[in-house]
């Protein structure tokens, strides 16, 4: 294999190990690798707890999986400390983390990649710090535990993926924490690699269209032909060979587009709804949610999603899980009519089984440069109407979203007044910006 | 003073339920990464887990103060309290040593 027009460079994807239970072990004084502490959400939505972190030595002991386990499956060890999520902590500690980043390499060169893993192209920098870049990561992990108490997972590579999978597979069961992948070591580090699944960007389906193929093993894949592939699997057939030959020539700082934006939310139910108007008010809720979300943007949309599942029991009946429906609309964002439209979807399709999760998205999305008037409401009306919803968002980002809610949300079955301090569907922030 | 008083004694009142058979103490931590005082209250039940559910964070960094502030909420509730992160401190007024030794996991 010639790799010598591939793209050559130095990168880390650095990731912290069991973030939200070493920063709550941190702030209570505790080592991260050490402490049996797990962080479970005891939002009502979640059935009794939902475990969303667990420490090393916790997973360890009590053979616990790495995330989102059942409170359940948790034993009842008075060893174990169970602490309550704190989402807003662990996005100040994540821009923290970030910053420090930025101490080694340029602003632009640094990307983040989820709450606990960036990206860090450090081509151009990393000879300002030491004799290699093992030795650079090794400091960069120092930095990050001296300074935050946090350890950090490292992989290197020529090129991102080469970077993400040594992270995956090798630093994390690494005594130094750090894994490397480079050109010259793909046949020995990807090849030998025997649980496809474990690779980025294969999971169990896309594992069991490889099987049906022949193919079992990174070694096997990477010596498929390519056109096979791609006639077999499409894009992702061509996508996937690329990374059996621990090839990636994405350029990070390349400003993706995306076709569409949209703008949505789900949420689960914290319990089966049974009642059309239990059901309608949660809808209309996130209806106007949404409105809210789109108006802090300036956006208008003219295409609304509406997505039901069923409750559990209701679905193995052997009956549809739920449906989903869109509807298309004037551009707008204004909350009734917004909210109107998702009444009539859910109505349009539903008949009377119980619910458990609900999604809404707004998607044909324009930048709002002006209001569009129509022929048949008075002017006056429509622009009152225009300015009490700029009052109410601005009275709410003042004072938060409790000062000011509509009445339907004291309703029996709403769900906005509390789920307007989750963040991600856990403890903390404001969620309607 | 009096907010953080305030809010710390308000949380502690949603908490301390007083079930039988349970334990509960208050946890100072001496946070050197943010230069807080972050405290908690810990709650475990007989044979149980522990639940360590986080009060407040006292952003004013002065021992001085804490002394103050923890004499003050032990006027109230005479809850134990464990230390973590003072070891070699002094307390200001009395001269006593914050924390005896080390714990297991510091």
């Amino acid at each position: 294999m010639d790799y010598s027009k591939e793209p050559h460079g130095v990168f880390f994807l650095i990731d912290n190990k069991s973030f939200y239970a070493s920063v709550e072990a941190t702030m209570r004084g505790l080592n991260p690798l050490k402490e049996l502490l797990v962080v479970m959400s005891e939002a009502d939505n979640t059935n009794g707890g939902l475990v969303l972190a667990t420490s090393p030595m916790a997973k360890k002991i009590f053979h616990l999986q790495a995330n989102v386990s059942r409170q359940r499956n948790l034993p009842q060890d008075p060893r174990l400390i169970v602490v309550p999520p704190r989402m807003n902590l662990y996005i100040k500690r994540n821009l923290q983390i970030n910053n420090i980043f930025r101490e080694f390499a340029a602003e632009c060169d640094v990307w983040p990649y989820s709450i606990d893993e960036s990206i860090i192209d450090m081509t151009k920098s990393w000879r300002l710090f030491g004799d290699s870049p093992r030795a650079v990561a090794r400091l960069i992990q120092k930095t990050v535990r001296h300074r935050l108490g946090l350890y950090t997972t490292v992989g290197i590579g020529d090129n991102p993926v080469q970077a993400k999978i040594a992270l995956d597979i090798y630093a994390k069961h690494d005594p130094e924490l750090l894994g490397e992948i480079h050109y010259e070591t793909v046949p020995e580090k990807i090849w030998t690699i025997a649980n496809m699944t474990d690779v980025w960007s294969i999971a169990k389906r896309t594992e069991k269209r490889l099987n049906r193929l022949g193919i079992h093993n990174m070694r096997e894949l990477a010596l498929t032909n390519p056109f096979y592939l791609k006639q077999e699997l499409g894009l992702i057939g061509e996508q996937i060979f690329a990374i059996a030959w621990g090839i990636d020539r994405t350029r990070l700082a390349d400003n993706i587009a995306p076709k569409s934006h949209s703008i949505g939310n789900s949420q689960v139910l914290p319990r089966d709804y049974f009642d059309k108007n239990e059901i309608e008010t949660v809808i209309k809720e996130m209806g106007q949610q949404v409105a809210s979300r789109l108006r802090h943007h300036h956006k208008q949309t003219s295409c609304l999603y509406l997505s039901v599942t069923y409750a559990y029991a209701a679905r193995v009946e052997g009956e549809r899980g739920g449906f989903s429906v869109a509807g298309n609309l004037n551009y707008t964002d204004n909350d009734q009519e917004i909210s109107e439209l998702l009444t009539y979807l859910f109505e349009s399709q539903w008949q009377g089984q119980p619910v458990r999760n609900l999604a809404v998205y707004s998607s044909k999305l324009i930048s709002k440069t002006a209001q569009q008037l129509d022929f048949f409401t008075p002017v006056k009306q429509q622009c009152q109407e225009e300015d009490k919803l700029a009052i109410i968002d601005e009275i709410r980002s003042r004072y938060g979203f409790q000062s000011l809610v509509y009445a339907n949300s004291l309703l029996k079955g709403g769900t906005a007044i509390h789920r307007a301090t989750l963040v991600g569907g856990h403890n903390g922030g404001n969620a309607y910006e | 003073m009096n907010s953080d008083f305030r809010i710390i004694i308000q949380r502690i009142e949603k908490y301390f339920t007083r079930r039988r058979d349970t334990e509960y103490y208050l946890q100072v931590v001496n946070d050197q990464y943010d230069e807080t005082y972050n405290f908690f209250i810990n709650i475990r039940p007989r044979n149980q887990r522990m639940h360590s559910i986080p009060l407040h964070t006292v952003e004013n960094y002065r021992l001085s103060y804490l002394e103050k502030l923890i004499n003050k909420i032990m006027e109230q509730y005479q809850f134990s309290i464990t230390y973590d992160g003072f070891v070699g401190l002094r307390w200001p007024m009395n001269q006593e040593l914050i924390q005896k030794r080390r714990h297991k996991d510091e």
